[in-house]
């Protein structure tokens, strides 16, 4: 969770293009953008592609010491994964496939991949966003008193236990709160996701509590850090000085003067840090049994079932494009100088 | 040959324990944690005394399961299927908790004198889940589905290729007679696998999968969870509980987790680790015998071990104890180099073979191996328990002078499988006939994972006329004889068999610990809440 230090400048590359009208400008530049984002996208298909064929013969894995055995089941599986084609022809029948909503057929349970995966992609982001709405404010929220009272002990104290939080890893939070809350000195929320037949698993809210919390714990730390730390700065800048010199109060320069200028920072972390959730928590939700995407790619990684794996990783990618994009989009709406630089 | 079916189970029971491997720092504080906290527990035996209540929902944790989850009667995968399955499903006999074979959907098996041609009874009054009655020919087209020559299913391996498909014939709707090409004389032991239920027709359908089991299909998410309600009208002991709901987990913590928050009320394959976490919390634990079994295999047709001074050497240089204590945790039974510990003609009276070191080096020395180096191949691919005994023995092989190099593979199974001169390997348990067969014949005779290229005319000629022997007296006194030439020759290590272990709620009644399937069977229709 170091992606604080990837962070891109969203400014960058924002060239002032002259002699056209701000919309026109915008809609250059957004679909710069968004050719960029399927650019990379394409680019991760075809490394998607070769990572699942270089792990070796994938019917050999599934089958096992039955290889030998089972010629029948041999050939059937080859077949469907085209075995005789070549390496380049596979990966166009694939991509055309899923440019056209069609991931493939399972290797494990001979079911269309989409009807398998969607379930769990809603899952999933159902779960970053109950996060991301509990995440965010808190995060901010501790910052705000943070900077507040910097350097000071409470400020102290707080970053001290962030630090803590943030160095501890999550399934070893959710173990703590399982214990704490569920099965050894509590038994207030249930530990693990028992998914109705026919519903969801937010259908208990109560079994939501502990996934959420988990993942909240996880990542509110680096937030509020990065809040924390941009507040600072610009609280010993010369425009919020001023701002005291008038005489405004001080809780009206945290939040109008400072708080608005430290927002675009938090966007870019917040923005990674919920692409990690979408693809990275298969700890969390296999502790929590939570039927989501990460613990779906380990069942299909261990079935070497070559179609799911190839499926959810691009979902996995495509949600940190997306989410990516928005963020570098909200950060330049929100900061004045490249919206202007933009627009001309 | 219901081999693939087997190691099907095997491998998926092992993929988790392997798995669990992930959360292992997980599972090892959780189980600290519990320890701290664990003096508010309960008695630790759990389970409640009392007749048994009917109604409720039982929820069942299942290791395992995931997107390779099937409904299938006659294909399951992984333990959830297992459990599915035979609660769904049944065969024309079960095996019993001990072992035995008891009638189920048909009164009788009944052989003719040369154990060519089977008459099989339906028994009356039985209904499918959806009110048909259960005939003859129903059986029998479960039967062909089952074992079709072409592509036989889990459960019919050895049944396509002893059955006679023209001459077998539906006698009425209560009678089947059942016509084989060879004799042989434990058919009945083939019809009574839960891999062989009977189903309408002979038909299965994903979307409404039927059958005759204590509970009905309801409704059904690979890898997620499965749901049956109570069959009023079934021929047995109606369950207690009206809903059962079977949950896969990936994990063992969070299965444990599940079951001391209340939110299921068993579990199979309970990791021994948490097995005082789980007693501690009010919860019962279920032991009951299991055969599964992870041998060393020797290739008795390569240097050294083609010498049987060295075979028998390396069977003298185990410590079987010290293996089940340190990879099963204790929760294991002493192996006799014999596999089939069950097997009613089981060879129970040749001696314990115990660790004998000076044995050892002398039949090394007379067999010119003094300082013999050998490489055990082995691999997580065969499961938990194979790398922490090839490395123990590899240990204990170093005092009887024999350096043993251990090799991890990372495909085990690939295509040295079968070739390697030492190695391991997996088995579950089934009786002494078809195990000799697939284990120790020539591949072309049914042998399909003979590891240790044992192939002796003898021990063959033995085993075969045992198939086809009816007397049980005679079959018993020329079984005795084949186990007597592989417990003097073989080329397998057979150090233990593996216990199983599971866990249940404290509200839990009417489980009974059973040698064939985990929690008595899977048969949750006993069971109440």
């Amino acid at each position: 969770m170091t992606q604080v230090a990837t962070l891109q400048d969203p400014f960058e590359e924002v060239a002032p293009p002259r002699g056209r009208s701000g919309g026109a400008a915008w809609a250059v530049w957004l679909s710069r953008r968004i050719g960029l984002a399927v650019l990379s996208l394409w680019l991760v298909s075809v490394l998607v592609f070769l990572a699942t064929v270089a792990l070796g013969d994938p019917v050999r894995a599934i089958l096992g010491r039955d290889y030998n055995s089972n010629p029948g089941r041999v050939a059937q599986l080859e077949a469907q994964l085209n075995a005789d084609q070549g390496i380049v022809s596979r990966y166009f029948s694939w991509l055309g496939g899923l440019l056209t909503g069609d991931p493939g057929t399972s290797l494990a349970n001979q079911q269309p991949v989409w009807g398998q995966i969607s379930a769990n992609v809603v899952n999933t982001l159902v779960l970053v966003f109950l996060s991301a709405i509990v995440m965010i404010p808190l995060a901010f929220g501790i910052a705000m008193i943070s900077a507040h009272y910097r350097r000071r002990r409470p400020d102290t104290v707080i970053q001290t236990v962030l630090l803590a939080l943030a160095g501890v890893p999550e399934f070893v939070i959710g173990i703590l709160l399982v214990a704490t809350f569920s099965t050894t000195v509590f038994h207030i929320f249930p530990a693990v996701t028992i998914a109705t037949p026919t519903g969801h698993p937010w259908d208990t809210p109560k079994g939501m509590v502990l996934p959420v919390l988990t993942l909240v714990i996880a990542v509110t730390p680096y937030v509020s850090r990065i809040v924390r730390a941009t507040l600072l700065e610009v609280l010993d800048s010369d425009y919020v000085e001023l701002a005291r010199l008038k005489g405004i109060p001080e809780p009206v320069v945290m939040r109008k003067h400072a708080l608005l200028n430290a927002i675009v920072p938090a966007i870019q972390v917040i923005g990674l840090q919920l692409a990690w959730l979408a693809g990275g928590v298969v700890l969390v939700e296999t502790l929590f049994a939570y039927p989501g995407v990460g613990r779906q790619l380990v069942d299909s990684v261990r079935n070497h079932d070559v179609p799911m794996v190839q499926a959810l990783a691009m979902i996995i990618a495509a949600f940190y494009i997306v989410v990516n994009l928005v963020a570098d989009i909200l950060s330049i709406l929100m900061t004045p100088r490249a919206r202007t630089a933009i627009s001309g | 040959m219901n081999q693939p079916r087997n190691s099907h189970v095997g491998f998926s029971r092992r993929q988790l324990l392997k798995y669990s491997g992930l959360g292992a720092a997980a599972v090892a504080s959780s189980s600290f944690l519990a320890a701290c906290g664990g003096d508010d527990g309960g008695s630790g035996g759990g389970g409640a005394t009392g007749p048994q209540k009917s109604g409720g929902t039982l929820i069942h944790g299942a290791t395992g399961g995931g997107s390779k989850d099937t409904l299938d009667p006659h294909a399951p995968v992984t333990a959830a299927d297992i459990a599915r399955v035979n609660n769904l499903y049944e065969p024309l006999l079960f095996w019993n908790n001990n072992y035995e074979l008891e009638p189920a959907l048909a009164e009788s098996v009944e052989s003719s004198a040369d154990a060519k041609t089977w008459t099989i009874k339906m028994r009356q009054g039985v209904t499918f889940h959806n009110g048909q009655p259960v005939t003859a020919d129903d059986a029998w087209k479960s039967i062909q589905r089952v074992a079709d020559p072409g592509k036989p299913l889990s459960g019919g391996g050895q049944l396509s290729t002893i059955i006679d498909f023209q001459s077998t014939k539906v006698v009425d709707d209560a009678t089947l007679e059942l016509v084989l090409l060879t004799p042989y004389a434990i058919l009945d032991s083939l019809l009574a696998e839960y891999t062989v239920g009977i189903i309408p027709g002979g038909e299965f359908d994903p979307a409404n999968p039927i059958g005759t089991g204590a509970f009905a299909y309801k409704s059904f998410e690979p890898g997620k969870t499965s749901t049956f309600t109570k069959y009023a009208d079934y021929w047995g002991d109606a369950a207690f509980v009206d809903e059962l709901q079977i949950q896969d987990f990936a994990d063992d913590n969070a299965k444990v987790n599940a079951l001391q928050a209340g939110q299921i009320q068993t579990l199979d394959n309970l990791p021994y680790n948490l097995v005082d976490t789980i007693k501690s919390s009010g919860g019962g634990v279920l032991i009951a015998d299991a055969g599964a079994w992870v041998p060393f295999t020797m290739r008795v047709d390569t240097a050294p071990f083609n010498d049987v001074k060295v075979r028998q050497a390396m069977r003298l240089i185990v410590d079987r104890q010290a293996m089940i204590d340190q990879t099963l945790s204790g929760y294991g039974s002493l192996g006799n180099d014999l596999y089939a510990p069950f097997d009613v003609n089981y060879a129970s009276d040749l001696p314990q073979r115990e660790q004998d070191i000076d044995q050892a080096k002398s039949l090394l020395a007379s067999a010119g191996q003094d300082g013999l180096q050998v490489e055990l191949f082995t691999g997580d691919g065969i499961g938990s328990v194979a790398v922490p005994a090839a490395n123990l023995f590899a240990e204990q092989a170093k005092a009887a002078g024999v350096e043993v190099k251990v090799t991890k593979k990372t495909e085990f199974y690939d295509d040295d499988y079968l070739s390697y001169p030492f190695a391991q390997d997996f088995w579950n348990t089934r009786n002494y006939i078809p195990q000799a067969v697939v284990g120790t014949f020539p591949p072309d005779l049914g042998g399909t994972y003979n590891e240790t290229h044992w192939d002796n005319q003898q021990h063959r000629d033995l085993v075969n006329q045992a198939a086809t022997e009816l007397d049980e007296a005679k079959r018993k006194d020329l079984l005795h004889q084949a186990q007597q030439i592989e417990y003097d020759e073989g080329g397998l290590i057979i150090w233990g068999f593996r216990q199983q272990v599971d866990g249940y709620g404290a509200n839990v009644q009417g489980l009974e610990p059973s040698k064939y399937l985990p929690l008595g069977n899977y048969k949750f229709n006993k069971v109440s809440i």
